[in-house]
C-alpha cells in the first residue's frame, strides 16, 4: 500500500465495508460500551450545572478544560506513542499568548482569542516536531521526551526572569472572554461554552483517530518498524498528530488563562506537564474516553479529599498512579473495556472477511 | 590571572557535582538500560537523610555516610518490588519511575513543608593557595568526585562483581546458564546507582539547600548529559556530564543565569539531535 503522510487513500472497498450498516450489527453486542459510556458522560456534564453550585460548577469548568488538554496528551501518547513530557509547554504558551493579547491589545473577543491561542499551539508544536521528530535519523522515545521536557523546562525559565511577562507571578487579572457585547464570566454560560468546545474536538478526534490515518496511528504505537515498512512515512504521521495535539492544548491553554483570569509559569512548566501525564495514565491511555475519564476521576478525588488531606493528597496520587502502572497498564477504562475496542478496528470483522473471501 | 584560577575552580566543582549526579544514572542507563526517571529524587532522598541527620544533632559527615546507605537501600527494595517489572518495557519502565519520583517528591515536600532549609557545611572556610581562596567544602566535592569516579569504575572494570554486572547486560540467557543470579544482579547494580545519587545528594545539600524541587533541575541536567556523553559506555555519561557541568557553570559568566541556563539545555538537545550516539558511542555494552 503506498501513500504519503497526509493522502492516506484506503482502498475502496474497506471504505465501503465501513459505511455499511450491516457492519455495525456485526460489531453487536460487548462492541457496545464504547459508545454507551461516552452518551452517559455527556449526558451527565450536560445536567450537571442545574444540580451542582456554583462554586462546584466554576470547578467543573476548570475540569473539562483540563479534559481537553488531556485529550491533546492522549492523542501524542495513547495514540502516536510520543512521550511528550512538554504538553504544557503549548498549553501555556497559548495562555500567554491571549493574555499578552489581552493586556496589549484588549483583544478579549472569542472569536479572535480562541483560534489565536490554537494557533499559537499548532505552530509551537509543528516547530518542535519538526525538529524533534524530523530528520535524517529516526528518533528515539527517550530523546522526544527529553527534548518536550526541556522545552516545557525552559519556557518556565524564561517566562519566570521575564519582566514583561509578570515574572514569578504571571500576568494577573485578565479581562473576561467576549462573545459580541456579552461578558462571559465563569459560571454556567462558560461551562457550556467549554462543554460544546469539548464535546466538538473529541467527536473531531474521534473521527480522525477512526479513520485510517488513526489506525495507522495505532499501529505506529504498537509496532513502529512495521507501520514504516508497509511504506507509511512514520516521521510525518507523528509530527502530523503532534501538531494537532499542540494545537489541542493551546485551545485548552486558552480557555484556561480566561477561566481563571490570570496566567502564572507553573501553565508552562513541568507541573502541569505532571499533571496531563497523571491524568491519561490514570483514566486509560490510547481511549479518548479515557482521557477524560482520568481528568474526572483526579480532579473530582481532589476536590474532595484535598481539603482534608491537603498535605498527603499529592502521595496518594502518586501512589495510585504507580498501582495503575504496574497493575492495570491500559488505565481504569481497561476495566470495562475489552482490547479490541482500545485499539478500534477498520473494515470487516474477521469472520466477515473469511466468508467474503473468493 | 587570578579570577581566570578562581572562574577555573568553580568551573570544576560545578561540573564535579554534575558529575557525581550523573554517575548513578549513567550506570544504571548504560548497565541496565532503564531510565531512571526516579534519580533526580534520590538525589532529593540523599540530601533530606542528611538533613534529617543534621536536625537531630547529629554532626552533619555522619549523615552524608548515612545518606547513600540509605537511599542505596531504598533502591534495592524498589528494585525488588517495582522496577524488576518494567525490564520488558523500558519505556514503562520510565512512566514507572517517573510515578516513583512523584512518591518521593510529595512525601518530601510534605516532610519539609515545602520550605527552603539549609544544611551547614561540614568543612567550612576556604583553602589557600597561593595567595588565591578556594572554598573548602568545594574542594571535598571535587575530591571524592575523583575518588567514587575512580572506585567505580574499578569496581565495574576491574572486580569479578563488575564482570557478572557486564555479562548480565551482554547476554542474560548464558550470564544464568553460567551459575549468575541475574536479578540479584540487577537489583544490587540499581541500588548501587541509587547510592551514587544518595550522596551526591548528601555532599550538594551544603551548596543548595534543601528543597522539593531539588530533584528535577538535577534529573533534566542528568538526563542531558548522559545523552550527550552516550548511553552505554561508562566513560560516555562522565564526558557528557563534565560537558554539560563545563557549560553550566561557564555560561553565566557570560551572560544572564536564567538565559545561560535554558541555553545548555538546548545546545545539548541540539547536539544529541545530529550525534545521536553521543560523544562516545557504546562499545559492546549498550542495548
Amino acid at each position: 500500500m503506498s501513500s504519503t503522510g497526509t493522502g492516506i487513500q484506503p482502498p475502496p472497498r474497506v471504505i465501503e465495508a465501513a459505511r455499511s450498516p450491516l457492519m455495525a450489527s456485526a460489531f453487536a453486542g460487548r462492541k457496545k460500551v464504547l459508545p454507551i459510556l461516552e452518551l452517559a458522560l455527556l449526558i451527565a456534564a450536560s445536567i450537571a450545572p442545574l444540580v451542582l453550585r456554583d462554586y462546584i460548577t466554576v470547578y467543573a469548568t476548570r475540569v473539562l478544560i483540563l479534559c481537553l488538554f488531556a485529550l491533546s496528551f492522549d492523542l501524542v501518547w495513547g495514540y502516536a506513542g510520543i512521550l511528550s513530557l512538554g504538553q504544557s509547554l503549548f498549553f501555556g504558551m497559548a495562555g500567554y499568548g491571549v493574555a499578552l493579547l489581552s493586556r496589549d491589545f484588549g483583544v478579549g473577543s472569542i472569536f479572535a482569542v480562541l483560534p489565536a491561542g490554537t494557533l499559537i499551539g499548532f505552530v509551537a508544536a509543528l516547530l518542535l516536531a519538526g525538529f524533534l521528530l524530523l530528520g535524517r535519523h529516526p528518533s528515539s522515545v527517550v530523546f522526544v521526551s527529553l527534548g518536550t521536557m526541556t522545552g516545557a523546562y525552559a519556557a518556565d525559565r524564561l517566562a519566570r526572569g521575564s519582566h514583561y511577562l509578570g515574572g514569578q507571578n504571571g500576568i494577573p487579572s485578565i479581562q473576561p472572554m467576549t462573545i459580541g457585547s456579552h461578558e462571559l464570566s465563569e459560571g454556567p454560560g462558560f461551562y457550556y461554552l467549554v462543554l460544546a468546545i469539548l464535546v466538538l474536538i473529541y467527536l473531531l478526534s474521534r473521527f480522525l483517530l477512526r479513520s485510517q490515518f488513526g489506525l495507522a496511528l495505532a499501529g505506529l504505537r504498537e509496532n513502529e518498524q512495521r507501520i514504516a515498512f508497509f511504506g507509511y512515512k512514520v516521521q510525518h504521521l507523528k509530527a502530523i498528530i503532534f501538531a494537532i495535539s499542540g494545537a489541542i492544548a493551546g485551545t485548552a491553554g486558552s480557555l484556561y488563562a480566561f477561566h481563571e483570569g490570570f496566567v502564572w509559569t507553573n501553565m508552562l512548566g513541568v507541573v502541569m506537564s505532571t499533571q496531563v501525564v497523571l491524568y491519561v495514565l490514570f483514566g486509560g491511555s490510547g481511549t479518548l474516553i479515557g482521557a477524560v475519564i482520568g481528568t474526572a476521576i483526579v480532579e473530582g478525588l481532589s476536590f474532595w479529599l484535598s481539603d482534608n488531606y491537603r498535605d498527603i493528597w499529592p502521595i496518594i496520587l502518586g501512589v495510585l498512579l504507580l498501582l495503575v502502572i504496574l497493575f492495570r497498564p491500559l488505565g481504569l477504562i481497561s476495566l470495562v473495556l475489552g482490547e479490541r475496542d482500545r485499539v478500534g478496528h477498520f473494515g470487516p470483522s474477521l469472520k466477515e472477511k473469511r466468508n467474503a473471501a473468493p | 590571572m587570578d579570577t581566570l584560577l578562581i572562574a577555573m575552580f568553580e568551573i570544576l566543582s560545578f561540573g564535579a557535582i554534575v558529575v557525581l549526579v550523573v554517575l548513578g544514572l549513567g550506570i544504571i542507563a548504560s548497565m541496565m538500560g532503564i531510565f531512571n526517571f526516579a534519580q533526580g529524587e534520590f538525589v532529593l532522598l540523599g540530601a533530606y537523610v542528611t538533613y534529617l541527620v543534621h536536625s537531630l544533632g547529629l554532626p552533619v559527615p555522619l549523615g552524608m555516610l548515612v545518606a547513600p546507605v540509605a537511599v542505596g537501600a531504598l533502591g534495592f527494595v524498589l528494585e525488588k518490588v517495582v522496577v524488576r517489572r518494567f525490564y520488558a518495557a523500558p519505556i514503562v519502565a520510565m512512566l514507572g519511575t517517573y510515578a516513583l519520583g512523584l512518591i518521593i517528591r510529595e512525601a518530601v515536600r510534605g516532610l519539609t513543608g515545602g520550605l527552603y532549609l539549609s544544611v551547614p557545611e561540614p568543612i567550612s572556610g576556604s583553602i589557600m593557595i597561593g595567595g588565591l581562596h578556594f572554598a573548602a567544602w568545594r574542594s571535598v566535592i571535587v575530591i571524592i568526585t575523583l575518588l567514587v569516579m575512580a572506585a567505580s569504575h574499578a569496581l565495574l572494570a576491574h572486580t569479578s562483581f563488575g564482570l557478572r554486572v557486564r555479562a548480565s547486560l551482554e547476554n542474560p540467557q548464558l550470564a544464568r546458564a553460567s551459575g549468575i543470579s541475574t536479578g540479584m544482579i540487577y537489583s544490587v547494580t540499581f541500588a548501587f546507582g541509587a547510592a551514587l545519587a544518595g550522596l551526591a545528594g548528601a555532599l550538594i545539600v551544603p551548596v543548595f539547600s534543601l528543597f522539593a524541587d531539588l530533584g528535577i533541575r538535577f534529573l533534566i541536567q542528568g538526563f542531558v548529559a548522559v545523552m550527550v556523553g552516550g548511553v552505554g559506555s561508562f566513560a560516555g555519561p562522565v564526558a557528557g556530564a563534565s560537558v554539560i557541568g563545563t557549560f553550566s557553570a561557564w555560561l553565566p559568566w557570560l551572560m544572564s543565569p536564567v538565559i545561560a541556563d535554558v541555553l545548555v539545555f538546548v545546545l545539548a538537545i541540539i547536539f544529541i539531535k545530529f550525534r545521536p550516539q553521543g560523544l562516545i558511542s557504546g562499545r559492546g555494552v549498550n542495548r
